[in-house]
């Protein structure tokens, strides 16, 4: 990887970690992020009129979604990452595959990098299978969700599916003033 | 790891509805909520009712072993000066008190003289006065709170701007301090996590550091504030559980008074009304 140069600044991104939340589970396997990615842009133009629909034009892509947890990836550019942000909060439901779900945007974590993300998320389900563990029925799942425990690491090594390994530290030092 | 709370969640008399309203706001990671009885004098309904024993087993909240706490507060919706009843038998059973004045004489004597906790900035109409800096800060001295809501704004492209022209109104007054935002939800799916509630601080206008303390550390002095004022200035504190019916303890949680713990023969009930 090619060290980062001072012509990169304008590709730096913020990638924010956020949880669909639907009242109905199965609902969530019908999301793609195609239609999450409309209804991003829908809202931010809604909220934030033409100047907010141009913003997401560059630079904001849903990077990332698994459809059984809900949990996906979005990136923006670090400069306005606060206002496309801000009209997240705003979306009520998604339409995909001619049904509307009736769902909303948590925002977990912002991170610099998708390897800051990918860790925060292991903690993250780390502490879900943690508050699953005393509500198993039976002895068996109970096994299954110690073993899934026991089980979760970070998949190191070179993975070329997130171009931003190599990306310095320091971009994460002004992403998070508030959050702790 | 910092708390949030969030204190308005509407009661409209649906228990399932409430309890997936709890299990969701725990899942967000709010440690503390409080459930919202709305009163309104003018209307035809008689006096509200708390739901006791809402949930014999509360959720647990997220990264926490706890569960999560839940509070009961009463909103006064004032038209007119003789609504609120100060010292009322009713409102003792009531965690935190609230007021939403809907005029400017309402809103100068509930900063400055009512014994409320907060004070809520309607959403759902333009407010027909302005702020002025004299109660704001009247109230800001007594540690009374203001409270905007943003479910309204979620739902409808009108009362957002209301909302948010309400909101930044308040903000030139009280630049930002003793602010706290919060929901109004009804439903499960009004609710939002507490890191894009203080995202939308910024849209109200706070700045980054008071947006946080919109959500956290201006709730917590909020509950403290309720305690001082059912306590008496933190002097008396009784235990509903005891087998004697009042037992005496100093509360540690007002500043003014220290942490002393005083006899109960000692007590005058001119430190009562200090404040």
């Amino acid at each position: 990887m090619r060290p980062r140069l001072v012509s990169d600044v304008s590709s730096v991104g913020r990638y924010l970690l956020c949880e669909v939340i639907v009242s109905d589970r199965s609902r969530l396997l019908l999301l793609d992020d195609r239609a999450i990615a409309i209804a991003v842009k829908a809202t931010v133009a809604r909220i934030h009129g033409d100047y907010g629909a141009a913003l997401c034009s560059v630079g904001f892509s849903v990077k990332y979604l698994n459809a059984h947890t809900g949990i996906v990836f979005l990136r923006m550019p670090k400069r306005c990452y606060k206002l496309l942000w801000s009209a997240l909060p705003f979306i009520t439901s998604i339409e995909t595959r001619g049904e509307k779900i009736q769902c909303f945007l948590n925002c977990l974590h912002v991170g610099g990098t998708i390897r800051t993300c990918q860790k925060f998320l292991i903690r993250y389900n780390t502490q879900q299978l943690h508050r699953m563990l005393p509500k198993c029925k039976n002895e068996e799942e109970k096994q299954q969700v110690s073993q899934a425990l026991l089980n979760c690491t970070l998949v190191g090594g070179t993975d070329e599916a997130f171009e931003d390994e190599l990306r310095s530290e320091e971009d994460e030092e002004e992403c998070l003033p508030n959050m702790p | 790891m910092s708390v949030f709370m969030d204190l308005n969640l509407i009661y409209t008399g649906d228990r399932t509805g409430l309890r997936t309203l709890l299990e969701t706001a725990a899942h967000l990671g709010f440690s503390t909520v409080a459930i919202n009885y709305v009163f309104e004098p003018t209307s035809k309904k008689k006096q509200v009712k708390i739901v006791s024993s809402v949930c014999k087993h509360l959720c647990l909240y997220q990264g926490r072993s706890r569960p999560i706490r839940v509070l009961n507060r009463l909103t006064v919706v004032m038209s007119d000066s003789s609504h609120f009843r100060p010292n009322a038998t009713e409102y003792r059973s009531f965690d935190l008190l609230a007021v939403q004045p809907t005029t400017e004489k309402l809103f100068h004597a509930a900063c400055m003289l009512y014994d409320v906790d907060i004070i809520c900035i309607s959403v759902s109409e333009k407010l027909p006065f302005f702020f002025k800096r004299a109660p704001v800060n009247g109230a800001a001295d007594r540690g009374v709170v203001f409270e905007v809501s943003y479910s309204a704004a979620i739902r409808d492209s009108t009362l957002r701007r209301y909302t948010i022209a309400n909101a930044i109104n308040l903000m030139e007054s009280c630049k930002g301090r003793n602010v706290i935002l919060s929901s109004a939800a009804e439903k499960a799916l009004e609710l939002r996590g507490p890191y894009d509630v203080t995202n939308l601080g910024l849209l109200f206008g706070l700045s980054d550091g008071d947006a946080k303390e919109a959500v956290c550390s201006t709730c917590r002095s909020v509950l403290l504030h309720a305690e001082t004022r059912k306590t008496a200035s933190g002097i008396i504190y009784t235990m509903r559980s005891c087998s004697d019916s009042a037992g005496q303890e100093g509360a540690p949680g007002d500043p003014e008074h220290g942490g002393s713990i005083i006899d109960s023969q000692t007590i005058k009930p001119s430190l009562a009304s200090d404040d």
